[in-house]
């Protein structure tokens, strides 16, 4: 059951965040907040085929959210209803779609997009060809800190010095990042790329039974904070 | 200009940062289906007119362009560094990659991926991941994305330099299958293997004009060029360095691993790819030794140099000292280490700085002009190191990471890209650095390095 999320097709997990973006504009109190947050939470528990992701998405969801009830508590008159509120919509509203994003495969991403919404050929092969490069990543870094670590740069017992290291780390990353774009568009011209006038894709694009049940599920949980508002919450 | 041919008329290409032009005014008429060899010493500018054909000088690459560089028909170009051509997450999507911007049919695009996955010998799998193979791996990978487009013209660097010879010998058999009909200009340093399936050997000076150009006989009978590897030829002298500029700062280490065993782990959150990269591991490497992991790529030779070196946490086994568990300064003063890739290796802007960085970390004298000087480096003391070429930059990797003068001596590849005289200077390094008593282990396909005790690795194994 934990690897429906990982078999429905990308388009479906990207709805998963369009669905609650939309939803998200009907949360206007605290127990409608609740309800939605509540749903996405229960699901999410039954259907995500790990935790530790999702717990990390809601982290930096949860940075923003905070930020939205200091200044809606500061400058809303000081209600702390209306201030948790406006926090909690802004998880529902970017919890779901950052999490989901994380479970996208880019090569079938792009198979969806050319093939089901006939997005232009090109553009998405590029895009899908950047997003790749993310599980490159790990491997780099990897790299740079063995590095570091052996030329005497490595990280110390000092935090101070550390936010340091992890600047100059993530800078690394950045220009390995960006010479590895220009070095990936050679490679992808090479390739045919830049002639590629009538591309085809090696996989086809098909929509299951899974896919439109899944389809319904994110609707669903989209329209949470509307039924619960009907529902007189 | 005929479908297949390739045309240079007064090509000059001046790379942003370099005060002189790499390639100045060359003319290069390249007929189709001729299979031409490109030689000449590390930094002629070799790889640059490959770049100069697919178009990326001046566009992608910053610099200042002159003159043109043409092409007529479908190119193939496989790059020094193979980690930067993969597209697709996926072995299977990566090779498809060019079948599918020829707007092939489905059924072809998969006949033509597993048909070129075959012949490179990448037998994983479609659904392996591209991320989780070995260099060498990655460089039969991208062979095998250019493979399956069936180019009219393949421009190959280097293509079989991270091999070793059997793998080689297949690879070439496969390049020189998918190139019967079509225009083939590779560049190699070890260039024996192929003189027997060119038709002409254009040979490069070091500041990049033509010094010959002609058939193979032409060229074996004609004056043997500078930095060339001519065939057999003997082995270049290593270097004789002074041993003030090698000698270890500190007494060496003895590093011992029992039994050890490490899987990789490549993970996404759509899934992870385990690779078994070594099991059971028992080797020792000792001061005034040159210990040499060879074997097929994917075989585990640069992991056993990342868990003796104290840089990887092995899943069993132990290796003592247990260097994973020293900090960093204490880890550097030392073990020096160079990875694969050199670019991952700098961390300053100009090349001078980035050998004397770890040095100055560690309160350690260098004599960064003498190291500089050494490698061929000299002129480049202020360049930006990522504006060196692949060869230079490798020696840049290897005096940044050893001249603190480390009592332990780890090299991931020392000798890639070197043409003979850099060749000469990279292994005068390493004998002089274990005829100073530092304790030296590497992994190379290199056969000509001098080494006193070798692990011929297989599939994690030590065979």
């Amino acid at each position: 059951m934990r690897t429906l999320v990982l078999r429905a097709n990308p388009l479906v997990q990207l709805s998963v965040g369009l669905f609650s973006l939309l939803g998200s504009f009907w949360i206007r109190s605290l127990p409608v907040a609740l309800i939605a947050l509540g749903a996405y939470v229960l699901v999410g528990l039954l259907l995500l085929p790990g935790w530790r992701y999702p717990l990390v998405c809601l982290g930096f969801t949860a940075i923003a959210a905070v930020t939205i009830v200091y200044s809606t508590w500061r400058l809303g008159g000081r209600d702390t209803e209306e201030a948790i509120t406006a926090g909690l919509r802004i998880v529902v509203l970017a919890g779901p779609g950052s999490v989901m994003a994380g479970y996208v495969d880019p090569s079938r991403l792009a198979d969806y997009l050319a093939q089901t919404l006939h997005l232009p050929a090109r553009l998405i092969a590029a895009f899908a060809g950047a997003l790749q490069k993310f599980t490159g990543f790990g491997l780099a870094w990897q790299q740079l800190e063995r590095v570091r670590r052996v030329r005497g740069f490595g990280p110390s017992r000092n935090p101070l010095a550390n936010g340091g290291y992890a600047a100059n780390m993530s800078f690394a990353l950045l220009v390995q990042a960006l010479r590895g774009a220009s070095a990936t568009s050679i490679a992808m011209d090479a390739r045919g790329f830049a002639t590629a006038h009538e591309r085809t894709w090696a996989e086809p694009a098909p929509w299951t039974r899974l896919d439109r049940w899944a389809v319904v599920v994110a609707a669903v949980l989209g329209c949470a904070p509307i039924i619960a508002r009907l529902a007189g919450a | 200009m005929s479908l297949g041919g390739a045309r240079f008329t007064g090509f000059t290409w001046r790379p942003l940062g370099r005060r002189n032009p790499v390639v100045a005014g060359l003319d290069l008429v390249i007929e189709p289906g001729e299979r031409v060899l490109l030689v000449g010493p590390s930094g002629a500018g070799k790889s640059t007119l490959l770049y100069g054909l697919a178009g990326a000088l001046g566009t992608t690459i910053a610099g200042e362009l002159s003159g043109t560089a043409e092409v007529e028909g479908r190119l193939g170009l496989l790059l020094q560094n193979p980690a930067d051509a993969i597209v697709a997450e996926r072995m299977g999507r990566d090779v498809a990659f060019g079948p599918e911007n020829a707007g092939m049919s489905r059924a072809e695009i998969w006949s033509r991926v597993d048909e070129a996955l075959a012949s490179v010998g990448l037998t994983y799998g479609r659904d392996h991941f591209s991320a989780a193979l070995s260099g060498g791996e990655q460089q039969r990978l991208a062979l095998a994305g250019v493979l399956a487009m069936r180019p009219d013209v393949l421009l190959l660097d280097e293509p079989t330099s991270m091999l070793d010879s059997d793998t080689s010998a297949s690879v070439r058999d496969a390049i020189l299958s998918a190139a019967e009909g079509r225009t083939l200009l590779i560049v190699e340093h070890r260039i024996e293997p192929w003189l027997d399936h060119v038709d002409r050997v254009v040979v490069l000076s070091a500041d990049g004009s033509i010094v010959s150009d002609g058939t193979v006989q032409a060229f074996l009978d004609g004056p043997p060029p500078a930095g060339v590897w001519m065939p057999g030829m003997a082995t270049p002298t290593p270097l004789d360095l002074p041993a003030d500029l090698v000698a270890p700062d500190v007494d060496a280490l003895s590093i011992a691993a029992t039994d050890v065993s490490v899987e990789l782990v490549t993970r996404t959150l759509r899934g992870m790819q385990r690779t078994q990269a070594l099991t059971g591991l028992t080797a020792a490497i000792t001061p005034g030794r040159t210990t040499a992991f060879t074997g097929p790529s994917g075989a585990g030779k640069s992991t056993a140099l990342a868990v003796l070196g104290g840089l990887l946490k092995p899943n069993g086994g132990t290796v003592t000292p247990e260097l994973r568990r020293w900090r960093s300064p204490r880890l550097a003063g030392a073990v020096g280490w160079v990875p694969q890739n050199p670019e991952h290796g700098f961390l300053t802007s100009t090349v001078g700085d980035e050998v004397r960085h770890s040095a100055r970390k560690l309160g350690r004298e260098v004599d960064v002009d003498r190291v500089l000087e050494v490698f061929g480096l000299g002129r480049f003391a202020t360049s930006n190191p990522y504006r060196l070429s692949g060869g230079e930059q490798r020696r840049l990797a290897l005096a940044s990471a050893l001249a603190h003068r480390p009592g332990v001596v780890l090299l991931d590849e020392p000798t890639v890209g070197q043409d003979p005289s850099t060749w000469a200077a990279v292994v005068g390094w390493i004998t002089a650095a274990r005829s100073t008593d530092a304790t030296v282990a590497l992994s190379t396909h290199d056969a000509d390095l001098p080494i006193d005790a070798e692990h011929r690795m297989r599939d994690g194994v030590v065979a």
